[in-house]
Order: structure tokens, then sequence, then C-alpha cells
């Protein structure tokens, strides 16, 4: 697994820098209500705007892993996963995991709003831990609207092993 | 300011403690979140799966430990307190059954125009102690010339 750890590491440095912009989609109230229920923060503390407008938990968006329908189940990996910015990474055999993110909030998300993400590979670590070598992934994903007017700045950490 | 229950009615000082939030999350919990976030790994559904990558049950999302930090805080500024910056890390893993302790404590407070800036550092606890989820949050609460 070490080899496979390394390889990785040096596969996924040539992309440190790269990245893409593609439209996510719009954000609908029944999302919106769903994650907030899912999280445990009821209708009670959902706070709606003077437009009337269901206002999104503020890590709604960046928790999101899919946006679009997906791939069909047969073409999910073996874990399960399908995560589109990990899907462009040279990570076939590694195990993944989420390792936290760091968030700015620059406005709130109301319902109705269309989501663009700017994702940008920062940093590929090689690191040792108690189990062996593992990958510390640092991703920049800036979150849009339509009008290009900024959401949210995530810089999000994936350990991958 | 009268009538108006929105506004926090105490001060806020350096060292407070904000208000705990438990939570036992269980599978249903697990599933919802993977639902609404689109997450269809293995690991948050599928204990045979989970058990054959070493680990003792299906894991709470690391999504999940943030939100529920996140939570934390937002029940405590109130709907008009606003998420400024937030951050947390993963560092050991809940199963369902465990009960998470999210505390927070306040760090630093300071005045921008009318705005009450708080920071505060947070942590989020399995039952036996282990630390899964440290975290901070920069909180703005509205109108500092509203406290009493």
């Amino acid at each position: 697994m070490s080899d496979l750890v390394r390889e990785a590491a040096t596969r996924c440095r040539a992309l440190v820098g790269s990245g893409g912009s593609r439209p996510l989609g719009v954000l609908d109230r029944l999302a919106i209500e769903r994650f907030a229920s899912a999280v445990g923060a009821g209708a009670d503390r959902r706070p709606t705007s003077a437009t009337g407008r269901v206002s999104a938990h503020p890590l709604h968006v960046p928790a999101v892993v899919g946006w679009t329908g997906g791939p069909p189940t047969e073409g999910l990996r073996d874990d399960g996963s399908a995560a589109a910015v990990v899907d462009e990474l040279p990570l076939t055999g590694l195990r993944l995991m989420g390792a936290g993110q760091d968030l700015e909030f620059h406005r709130t998300i109301e319902e109705g709003t269309a989501v663009t993400v700017e994702t940008t590979v920062e940093s590929v670590e090689l690191k040792n831990s108690s189990t062996g070598e593992m990958l510390l992934l640092t991703f920049r994903h800036l979150f849009s609207d339509d009008q290009g007017q900024p959401l949210v700045t995530c810089r999000e950490s994936l350990i991958a092993r | 300011m009268t009538g108006d229950a929105t506004v926090r009615a105490a001060p806020v000082s350096v060292g407070d403690a904000i208000p705990p939030l438990v939570v036992t999350p269980g599978e249903v919990q697990l599933f919802r979140f993977s639902a609404a976030t689109w997450n269809s790994h293995r690991i948050h559904y599928d204990e045979g799966y989970a058990r054959s990558e070493g680990y003792p049950g299906v894991l709470v999302q690391s999504h999940l430990h943030g939100s529920l930090l996140s939570q934390t805080v937002l029940n405590w500024a109130g709907p008009h307190g606003r998420l400024r910056r937030f951050r947390w890390q993963n560092r050991a893993i809940a199963v369902p059954g465990d009960t998470l302790t999210c505390t927070g404590t306040v760090t630093a407070v300071g005045v921008e125009g009318e705005a009450l800036v708080v920071e505060i550092e947070l942590e989020g606890r399995k039952q036996d102690g282990t630390l899964c989820a440290p975290g901070a949050a920069t909180v703005e609460l509205p109108s500092a010339g509203r406290f009493r």
C-alpha cells in the first residue's frame, strides 16, 4: 500500500495548482429543508429572509458530495462513492476520508441560488501516521452564484491511504 | 430592544462557555445526512463494508461532525447571528450510538461598527472523552450597542 500511496503522491503533486470551474445547480427549498432536518436544525431554527426565501444552513453547500444524479449504481466505485473532485485525481486503490474544512462565508445562500464552484488543488503532502503513509490533499473550492458573487470559500482536506 | 426576542440580552465575555450540543447520531440520522448530501459512500451505511475496513461500525460523516459543531454556535448566536468563518478537523471516528458533546468557549470579542465579532474555540468529544473534531468559529452578532 505504501508504494501505491507514494505513486499517487507523485501523480497528484503534478496537479497542484490545476483545477476548473463548473456549474453545480440550483439549491431548492426541499434540499435546504432536508439538510437542516438531517443536521437537527429544526424548522424553528431556520431563518427566513425578508424576501420570504429560506436560507440554507451555512455548511450545506460545502457538504454536498454530489450535485448531479451521478452515474448509475454499477458505475460507482467499489466503496460506493462518486465524488467528482476525487474522480479527476489519480487515487485509484486508495481509501479516502474527509479530514475537515476551513470555511469563509461571504453571503447567505437562499433557495433558488444557482451555485457554481471553482476548484483548485492546493497541496499534496505525504505524511506518516500510526497506520502507515498517507496523503493529505487540500482543495480550495470557491462557491459563487450565477452573477459571479462569491458565496463561500472552502478549503477542504482529504486523507488518502 | 423590547419585543425583539432575537437579540441577545446578555453581554459576551472572553471565557464564556456556550451551551453544549449533545447528540447521539443513529443510523437513521446518518442515512438522512448521506441522502441530503448525496453521499453514497458505503462506509456510512454498510456495516459489513465498514468492518472490512477495520472500523467497529458505520462512521459518522466528517461533514456531520462539522455541521454539529457549527450548529452549536448557531444555536447560541440565534437567528440574527451570522457565521463569518468556521473550521473543523476530523481527528477521530464516531459510530452510531456514540454520544457527541459539542462545546465552545469564547476566546475573543471585538466590535466592528454596529456588530459584535466573537471568536469561539470548539470541541466535539465522544462519551469517553476522545476528541473527534476540534474547530473554531467567528460569529457576527448584530448591533453591539443593543447589548446590555
